[in-house]
């Protein structure tokens, strides 16, 4: 076999600051061939990332590589300096995360492809429409002679992320670095992507380092995985065999916490033995009879933009045409029985969201009506108050949900004293009884939000939503934005907790596989309606409607046979 | 977009009949130019002739009617202590004083916002950090003493420059302006870097602050990873990003420059409006005063449309949200 295309030996990225030294990469070495796909994986703060800028030189201040060497085709790329730039885009390039943010919102998609392809080469500005149009089409933008004069804005986030892609293709690069590329896309959208990446992998001759968090995506796509932590690899080798029998205790913690491997309603990341005590737990399950305790009819939900009296006056003297309202939950009916968690999956703006937070009283609903064991969650009229405690929410992001500036403590007994369940001064015993019934230490109440890790924030807000003794929870993708190691952690806590306090969940999620795991019955919303709903299991087993199986074939899967992609 | 613009006019008209009353009541309460405007020792009848003669007799809601359609035949009065029509008046000063503002302002901008961007782009080094610290400096340092101390160094000391007037002035569409000839541009340096200052400093440090901001987005990384050159970045990606604050104060500076250069009028004895509104004020020439209140607030209110249409030029998403 030649030499491999890419070198990287005894990588070491540090950064230097005030509270020492910190090891981002910490000896790292691998190499990728010509044609090649190679998974870069790890949890937040591996250093995945940090190895993918290191490569190709754009790390962040004050970071440095301090140590190590990368070759590309034997060409030393460390302590180049500014010739990095004559590489980067011509030999090396990289795709980002979130297309949103990497695409300049007010320069036109051809504009921002021309800068780059001026970057290496001059071209006239006919020449480089041509050549731009034709790098649209090929990443499979319909119609790209108009879609080349939009803005980004004006592309949907799949499509974005394929301009981004296309950009990057734009030279025909040996290399390409794929930053978490779908993390921020709908489970369909991620599913085309990776089909295409995969073709124009194979058509091009185009080598990728693909780097994930996510396991099942990198098993889709790769040839060979590394699995990173703490700034080293712990284990590298063929796809297959790293995910089929990983030879690492952490690979292997990592598989167990996926929810899509462990049976539905266990405990996620236990050894054999401590799932048969989970089991039995689980099994105790209280069987509650009440269905129909949460109820929801012909809810609709319509977001209309303020009319003032010129707007008005413009719409009939036809200068305007009215802002047309946006129908965000359309006559959606369906119940909850006591006791049930009732997964609510859809892609993004299929109106879940809204709906959850119909459900728990943020928003009015525009028509039908809400009940919580028979009593209205909201006032009626359109500036209606809620009117219970019994619902509660746990959103996505418990750092935004949480006010940086109060200690923890102070937030979780806020609701709780002015609903009177607890009393000012007993407000510190009651604030620590909920903190241990998340598995934190009681002391961690005088602290405030950003001295907690994601994980620890979200138990922050389970406890807030729990202390004030809810019945029905709404966890709007609580795990969302974890770990797989957290979100597991995360997910056993609901799981224990709901069988604890008999609590009614409606679990709204994108991700197909934790909503089977947590949840006892699915209902599946597209476009502001429920297109299915049923059993987790026949959903699963036998989705009756395309868009449910459609959504189903989307989900990246762990396979233990070969990856798809065979090395040429 | 026509909407916008159809929308925008309505609520400027209604802005401006506020304004109308809100300044003509105000003025109202100053005092009585009736005492400026007569001799102490004129006799009672005389007193009335005058009164009478400017129509000071009638109830304020009667005399506001007869400003107000006097106003709407393009007639603002005349002036109290001139003698003259308002509009004439204002006309003569005006230039003065926009050709003033504009060229603070622009000097401001294009001194200001290289500088600025500089800074974010490189807050470390030390041309940057001097450049953070004179323009604290250049906030906090008062309009009138750097204008004092300028006329002490160059007009007195060195002699260079004039210590104030206009100089020579071209006629065009018969309003004087200096800034066509070499001698009237002499006469505008000084005073039009003095009123500069302040801006400048406030573009320096909107730009820094901008430029530091986008410099770490991923924008910026995408571009550097597609190997764009730095330049092509700070002038392509950059400034079209922090040209969006910055358009708005641009145009906030203008309006309040214009409007308020009047320190700055004053030490260099430049004849603009805001000479002109001081002396109506102590001599209680309401006409002017009112005349002169309501173009700023005319002035501020194309401001604030000009700045919100470059707006939709510059942000294509502004253009989508306020309908095509």
């Amino acid at each position: 076999m030649t030499a491999p295309l890419l070198k990287v030996t005894d990588l070491h990225t540090h950064f230097e600051t005030r509270a020492g030294t910190v090891k981002a990469v910490d000896g790292v070495s691998f190499h990728l061939n010509r044609g090649e796909v190679l998974g870069l994986v790890g949890e937040s703060g591996s250093g995945k990332s940090i190895t993918g800028f290191s490569i190709i030189g754009l790390i962040d201040k004050p970071g440095r590589i301090t140590h190590g060497s990368i070759t590309i085709e034997g060409r030393e790329l460390v302590g180049l300096g500014d010739g990095l730039r004559h590489v980067r885009g011509r030999e090396i390039s990289m795709v980002f995360q979130d297309p949103m943010m990497t695409l300049n919102p007010v320069l036109t998609i051809l504009d921002q492809m021309t800068m780059a392809l001026r970057a290496h080469e001059s071209i006239s500005d006919a020449d480089a429409r041509i050549r731009c149009v034709e790098a649209l089409r090929q990443v499979r933008i319909v119609d790209p002679e108009q879609k080349i004069d939009f803005y980004p804005h004006e592309f949907s986030g799949g499509m974005r992320q394929r301009v981004a892609i296309a950009i990057a293709l734009l030279h025909r690069p040996k290399v390409i670095i794929a930053d978490e590329p779908t993390t921020a896309l709908d489970v369909s959208v991620q599913a085309e992507i990776l089909v295409e990446v995969k073709a124009l992998v194979a058509e091009l001759g185009i080598s990728l380092i693909w780097i994930s968090h996510d396991l099942a995506t990198v098993a889709s796509i790769s040839n060979r995985i590394a699995v990173m932590r703490y700034g080293k690899i712990v284990e590298t080798g063929p796809a297959a065999e790293v995910l089929g029998a990983p030879a690492h205790p952490y690979t292997r913690m990592l598989l167990d916490a996926l929810p899509s491997r462990s049976r539905p309603g266990q405990l996620l990341g236990l050894d054999a033995g401590d799932k048969q005590a989970s089991e039995m737990r689980i099994a105790h399950r209280p069987v509650q009879s009440q269905s129909g305790f949460v109820t929801v009819k012909h809810a609709v939900k319509r977001f209309e933009w303020p009319t003032s009296f010129c707007s008005r006056l413009g719409t009939r003297m036809n200068l305007v045409k009215p802002r047309s309202a946006v129908l965000a939950v359309n006559d959606v009916t369906f119940s909850i029985a006591r006791g049930e968690a009732l997964g609510l999956v859809g892609e993004s703006g299929s109106g879940k969201s809204t709906l959850g937070r119909m459900v728990c009283g943020i928003y009015h609903p525009t028509e039908g009506d809400i009940k919580i064991d028979g009593a209205s969650v909201i006032s009626t009229g359109q500036q209606g108050r809620k009117l219970t405690t019994r619902v509660q929410m746990i959103f996505q992001d418990p750092f935004a949900s949480l006010d940086p500036r109060r200690t923890v403590g102070q937030s979780i007994a806020e609701g709780p004293v002015a609903h009177g369940l607890t009393t000012r001064a007993g407000a510190r015993g009651y604030v620590a009884k909920w903190l241990e019934a998340v598995s934190l230490d009681p002391a961690v109440a005088d602290r405030y939000p950003h001295q907690f890790s994601g994980g620890q924030r979200q138990r922050i807000a389970i406890a807030r939503a729990l202390a004030m003794r809810p019945d029905v929870i709404v966890c709007d993708e609580p795990v969302a934005s974890l770990d797989v190691s957290i979100q597991a952690q995360i997910l056993n806590l609901l799981l224990t907790l709901r069988n604890e306090l008999g609590l009614t969940l409606l679990f709204i999620s994108h991700d197909l596989s934790v909503v089977r795991h947590l949840c006892d019955r699915i209902v599946v919303m597209y476009r502001g309606r429920i297109v299915e709903e049923g059993p987790a299991e026949s959903i699963f087993e036998t989705p009756k409607q395309p868009y449910t199986r459609m959504l189903l074939d989307a989900i990246p899967r762990l396979a233990s046979e070969e990856p798809v992609l065979e090395e040429a | 977009m026509t909407a916008f613009i159809v929308h925008r006019i309505w609520q400027a008209l209604l802005v401006m009949l506020v304004m109308s009353i809100l300044v003509f009541a105000g003025v109202f309460l100053i005092g009585n130019p009736v005492d400026v405007l007569i001799s102490p020792d004129a006799t009672q009848e005389i007193r009335q002739q005058v009164i009478a003669q400017y129509g000071l007799d009638l109830p304020i809601w009667q005399q506001y009617l007869h400003f107000m359609t006097s106003l709407l035949q393009g007639d603002f009065g005349r002036s109290f202590v001139y003698n003259m029509p308002v509009s004439e008046l204002v006309a003569s000063r005006f230039p003065a004083t926009m050709e003033l503002a504009t060229i603070a302002v622009l000097l401001a901008s294009v001194i200001g916002i290289p500088l600025g961007v500089y800074a974010g782009y490189r807050p470390d080094g030390w041309p940057s950090k001097i450049i953070m610290a004179v323009s604290i400096l250049g906030f906090s340092v008062p309009t009138f003493w750097i204008g004092l101390m300028m006329i002490v160094v160059f007009a007195v000391e060195i002699g260079i420059m004039p210590a104030g007037g206009r100089g020579d002035v071209v006629s065009i569409f018969g309003m004087p302006w200096s800034f066509l000839t070499i001698d009237g541009l002499h006469h505008l340096v000084l005073p039009a870097v003095n009123l500069s200052l302040f801006k400048m400093a406030m573009m320096i440090r909107l730009a820094a602050s901008g430029t530091r901001e986008i410099m770490l987005t991923d924008t910026i990384k995408f571009a550097r990873a597609a190997g764009i050159s730095e330049l092509t970045i700070l002038r392509r990606h950059v400034l079209r990003l922090i040209s969006i604050p910055l358009v708005t104060v641009f145009g906030l500076e203008l309006g309040s420059t214009i409007a308020f250069a009047v320190v700055t009028e004053t030490i260099f004895s430049w004849p603009g409006l805001g000479k002109l509104i001081i002396d109506s004020i102590t001599s209680l020439d309401r006409p002017v005063m009112v005349a002169y209140l309501m173009l700023v607030s005319l002035l501020f209110i194309t401001i604030n449309l000009a700045v919100d249409l470059a707006y939709a030029v510059l942000d294509p998403r502004m253009r989508q949200r306020g309908g095509k």
